[in-house]
């Protein structure tokens, strides 16, 4: 189970150049968060404590948002037992977000049209981990990934060994890599987007598709389960957002490409449509890689 | 709760091994991405998973109307994974996923990923079973490719993937591999 926290736990590599590099996998918000960091100038101890800090974050935001938990400040907003006013400040902050993501989105993302009531889990996660990635920025380190199944905010430089490297790793800081899984190909990571963070302010990439949780993605125009897409993938700074314009595509296909989430914020959507082809807003081509034919067979 | 899967499989079943770039009239704002991967390996290409073993059980194509009928049921069998001297073998966290509990196991030699397997696979009823013999064999083929893409996470796990590649990170925490 994920609850176990026996076999999860952190792994710690020794690592001249650039620090040590530290992989934790916390089982928190109904799945198992894996974060990796790259120490940097931080020490052990150093890198650890920031760790603790960073599942910390995301144990609290499950505490106040979970709709699993009756109790949470989340549970009893929706149940009317709570006013808003009289929530935690972050339930307002988030549900803003929320706003912000079904105009940019022109409905399509819309927590409103949840049954039960106001339901904010399709951001919220993506809002953890985002914060959680900037706790251990905060802390020092060269670099972080906080990755909640797939949907992950990174920042500075990746490992300079990532899993699976050949025997020459690259010099100096290293663009995270990020396989986007191809909905059926039996052998496929149908691209490979690269996230350098020039600027500082770190990236996120979130998918949402058919094959990923399909029955949970719902139309809020019918209330129904509903998939045009085969894949949506969206780059962008914030993961919440990336998040939620990612499950907007995948309910609401093509159409969706029209709303206002395109227009200055930053973000890029990768499709791959039932029919096999793949689709890509222009600045998608800057950060994603077809695989070398050497790598794909 | 289960439309997805099933619509999933109907697509699958005409359009698996298709991977071209159709440039379809949409919207005016896109752009097809360049490089049309036309010759990548097709699906049961078997090769990107150098010294793996593909799992024994391969999944059924004929018992049930979401099984594509192009499933890479043809691949070659590679070579059996020889446990080299210096490998390693561990089980991640049992994780629970949308239609059951999976575990991952993984073995690693040096730098390489030699063998993933699920050897903890439990399903709520029957319909998962089939759903998750048609998917975790695709799921073990995508790890294998992921490990020569050289990258530090997947996106766009399925719901069951979400689950393998929780329970693989786990694995490849306990055996210390990066």
């Amino acid at each position: 189970m994920a609850g176990d926290g026996r076999e999860l736990g952190t792994s710690e590599t020794p690592e001249a150049a650039s620090g040590a590099v530290v992989h934790h996998s916390e089982p928190v918000m109904g799945t198992v968060v894996t974060i990796t960091v790259v120490g940097g100038d931080l020490d052990r101890d150093g890198i650890r404590a920031a760790v603790d800090a960073a599942c910390a974050v995301l144990h609290q935001a499950d505490d106040v948002f979970s709709t699993w938990k009756a109790d949470s400040p989340m549970s009893r907003v929706r149940r009317g037992e709570l006013d808003l006013t009289r929530a935690p400040d972050v339930i307002g902050e988030v549900l803003h977000l929320c706003e912000q993501a079904r105009s940019d989105t022109a409905g399509w993302f819309d927590p409103w049209a949840m049954p039960g009531g106001v339901d904010p889990t399709g951001l919220v996660k993506g809002w953890a981990v985002e914060r959680a990635r900037d706790v251990l920025v905060r802390a020092g380190v060269a670099g972080a990934m906080v990755n909640a199944g797939g949907d992950l905010a990174v920042w500075g430089t990746a490992p300079p060994e990532p899993v699976g490297a050949a025997s020459d790793p690259p010099q100096g800081p290293s663009p995270w890599r990020v396989g986007i899984v191809h909905p059926w190909r039996a052998d496929a990571v149908a691209r490979v987007v690269e996230l350098g963070d020039a600027t500082g302010a770190g990236a996120a990439v979130a998918t949402s598709g058919t094959y990923e949780r399909g029955a949970h993605l719902v139309d809020p125009w019918s209330r129904r389960a509903r998939c045009s897409l085969a894949s949506a993938t969206v780059i962008g700074p914030h993961l919440a957002l990336a998040d939620a314009f990612a499950t907007a595509l995948a309910v609401g296909g093509d159409r969706v490409l029209a709303a206002p989430w395109r227009t200055g914020g930053g973000y890029e959507a990768y499709l791959i449509r039932p029919d096999g082809s793949e689709l890509a807003t222009p600045g998608v081509a800057t950060v994603v890689a077809p695989l070398p034919h050497s790598q794909r067979n | 709760m289960r439309r997805a899967p099933v619509v999933l499989g109907a697509t699958l079943a005409g359009l698996a091994g298709v991977f071209a770039f159709h440039t379809h009239p949409t919207s005016g704002v896109l752009a097809p991405l360049p490089g049309a991967p036309g010759s990548g390996g097709s699906a049961g290409s078997g090769g990107s998973g150098k010294g793996t073993s593909r799992p024994s059980t391969t999944p059924s194509t004929s018992t049930s109307p979401t099984s594509p009928s192009s499933h890479p049921t043809s691949a070659p069998a590679s070579s059996t994974t020889t446990t080299a001297p210096s490998s390693a073998s561990a089980t991640g966290t049992a994780i629970q996923y949308g239609y059951g509990v999976l575990a991952v196991k993984v073995t690693v030699s040096g730098k390489r990923i030699t063998q993933v397997s699920v050897p903890e696979l439990r399903t709520a009823d029957s319909y998962s079973q089939t759903l998750a013999t048609q998917v975790i064999p695709m799921l073990h083929s995508e790890v294998m490719s992921a490990q020569s893409a050289r990258i530090n996470a997947i996106s766009g796990a399925t719901y069951t993937c979400e689950a393998f590649a929780q329970s693989l990170q786990a694995a490849l925490n306990k055996v210390h591999f990066r």
